[in-house]
């Protein structure tokens, strides 16, 4: 059935800050590092101080680098660095260095997967070096300004235009997001805010070719807020135009608690921002020899990690894929698979199992309870004998609530294998002295019950019975 | 001349209250300093670095170590209030 919505069609575009996995901050030497005191992290640069010069870390434009080639971006032998001119306390300067007219990179593309099985490639309009801003802590006395984060180098990704759903600037998120961590430019942790997203929207009648005033949707911070908030704001908007009322160009945030979009600021343009060359920096040289050797030593991207979980561990092009989603992942899975020799069986358990649990409880690879030495040796465990593989779906639940070895568990419950022929035999006996009518019936022909007494078996040993000799011997005893 | 309300729009970005008086009084005043930009378009500047402070052969890049500054003490002295080693400023409220 056609909705209202659907006479309607949304434009996209996102901005990505990722801040760069330096040591040193952007145009000072002070540490770029997480949660240190309160402005320790500061110096005389990185406060404003008059007089005080930036130099550019080489290491961050080499990053900056790494994501461009990924991103197949066209890269600028020539860039400029310039001054984003704003009064907030975040930035003693007075401005932010950024990139305005000439940006390092540009004209680059990802492509994304959808759920529909198609893929769709989104344009990348320009990615641009600039620096973080600090922290203001808001307090009913005052407002009290951290500095640490102020001068942390960022680059900043614009995509084009290019999405038309919620799901696809989702799965583009969550591309680009994958290929920074791969690349090991960004380490992507968005509870620290090192990878924050806001999303220009707008909404116009299908079929219509202008763009509608697009609304800056600020600070979307988790990949679960994401198309919540993106649909959110479609709706607002497309009621708004049903209302007859017009879509004011604004800037707004996500509130994850009310479930809704609040207003921050009226948009400023371009032209407020006063944009200038900064005077005090050269120009920006990325010559084709540094170009050349950054790509020459370029970490292995997802679609090269996919290619080779394809090759080495004979997977299928489904399951590869889902184990390079994250690097993460791909990690985990390689550990596991290095702990039990058994690619097929860590594929299964770690896409099935694994993620199935973790995404019940809104978890991440890297806060698995359960440690990829741990499944795989409970994998190797399976494949040894000692338990059959329902059991293990059993110890596995009470690996991931416990966070306990396998080991332990298999000893605590009592649930090792039984594979004695004898012990097993006696079951069998029993379940054949129980069962008397089905066991003639057997006998007259009946041989579909043979599944009845493996049943029968496996349920008298709470299915620790070794479920292939269990086959072999209950066939054995009911035709002999 | 500015208009009325580019200078209104330049003050609330500048988080300034005008009075009536002074509305005019930029319109006229930030005139004449764009009227002078305008006359100094007519620089060409279009071939010459003279516009950058930094010399063009200088080394532009840093390596990537991490050193404390070592003077953080004296930084925080020189902020007119501190709040537990926070720089103390009034409230920032967002204008709407």
């Amino acid at each position: 059935m056609s909705t209202l919505r659907d006479t309607y069609e949304a434009v996209i575009g996102l901005e990505v800050h990722a801040q760069l996995m330096t040591k040193s901050k952007m145009f000072c030497s002070c540490p770029n590092e997480f949660g240190a005191k309160i402005n320790t992290n500061v110096c005389p640069v990185c406060t404003g101080q008059p007089g005080s010069l930036p130099t550019v870390n080489r290491n961050a434009i080499e990053l900056g680098v790494r994501a461009a080639i990924a991103l197949n971006c066209q890269i600028r032998d020539e860039s400029i660095f310039a001054r984003k001119n704003y009064f907030y306390p975040d930035l003693p300067k007075g401005y932010q260095i950024s990139q305005y007219e000439k940006p390092f990179c540009e004209h680059g593309k990802l492509t994304v997967k959808l759920k529909s099985g198609e893929e769709k490639q989104i344009g990348i309009t320009r990615i641009h070096f600039e620096e973080d801003a600090g922290k203001n802590v808001h307090a009913a006395f005052g407002t009290v300004v951290n500095l640490n984060r102020a001068g942390v180098p960022l680059i900043e990704i614009v995509s084009e235009p290019d999405m038309r759903t919620s799901h696809e600037a989702g799965q583009y998120l969550r591309a680009l997001h994958s290929i920074l961590r791969y690349g090991d430019i960004c380490d992507g942790n968005m509870e620290q805010g090192n990878f924050r997203c806001d999303a220009n929207i707008s909404v116009r009648k299908r079929g219509e070719t202008k763009f509608g005033t697009k609304v800056e949707l600020k600070n979307i911070n988790s990949f679960r807020f994401v198309e919540k908030a993106i649909d959110h704001e479609i709706d607002r908007q497309i009621d708004l135009v049903e209302k007859g009322e017009t879509i004011k160009q604004q800037t707004r945030t996500w509130n994850s608690g009310k479930n809704i979009t609040e207003l921050m600021r009226e948009k400023e343009s371009a032209h407020d921002y006063r944009y200038f060359p900064d005077p005090d920096l050269s120009p920006l040289r990325i010559t084709k020899s540094w170009q050349d050797k950054v790509r020459g030593a370029m970490p292995e991207m997802p679609e090269q990690v996919r290619q080779r979980f394809q090759k080495d561990y004979n997977l299928s092009d489904y399951d590869a894929g889902v184990l390079t989603a994250s690097k993460e992942l791909a990690l985990y899975y390689q550990e596991t698979v290095k702990i039990c020799s058994n690619p097929k069986a860590s594929a299964n358990w770690v896409a099935n199992e694994l993620l199935g649990r973790l995404n019940a409880e809104g978890k991440e690879v890297y806060d698995s309870p359960v440690s990829a030495m741990q499944l795989g040796d409970l994998i190797g465990r399976i494949d040894q004998g000692e338990i059959s593989g329902k059991i293990a779906k059993t110890v596995f639940e009470e690996m991931f609530a416990t966070r306990k070895n396998p080991a332990d568990i298999i000893k605590a419950k009592g649930l090792v294998q039984i594979s004695d022929t004898g012990a097993i035999e006696t079951v069998i006996d029993k379940v054949i002295a129980a069962n008397p009518a089905q066991y003639a019936d057997y006998k007259a022909g009946k041989v579909k019950l043979f599944a009845f007494f493996v049943g029968q078996v496996m349920k008298e040993t709470r299915g620790q019975a070794n479920p292939g000799i269990v086959n072999d011997l209950v066939k054995k005893k009911l035709d002999s | 001349m500015l208009t009325r309300d580019e200078v209104l729009k330049i003050a609330k970005l500048a988080r300034l209250e005008l009075s009536e008086d002074e509305v005019a009084f930029y319109q006229n005043r930030l005139g004449r300093v764009l009227d002078y930009m305008t006359e100094l378009k007519a620089v060409e500047t279009s071939k010459d670095a003279f516009v950058r402070h930094v010399p063009l052969d200088a080394e532009p890049f840093r390596e990537d170590i991490s050193e404390s500054f070592g003077g953080r003490d004296a930084l925080l002295k020189n902020a007119p209030a501190l709040e537990e080693e926070g720089f103390l400023l009034p409230a920032i409220l967002e204008s709407e």
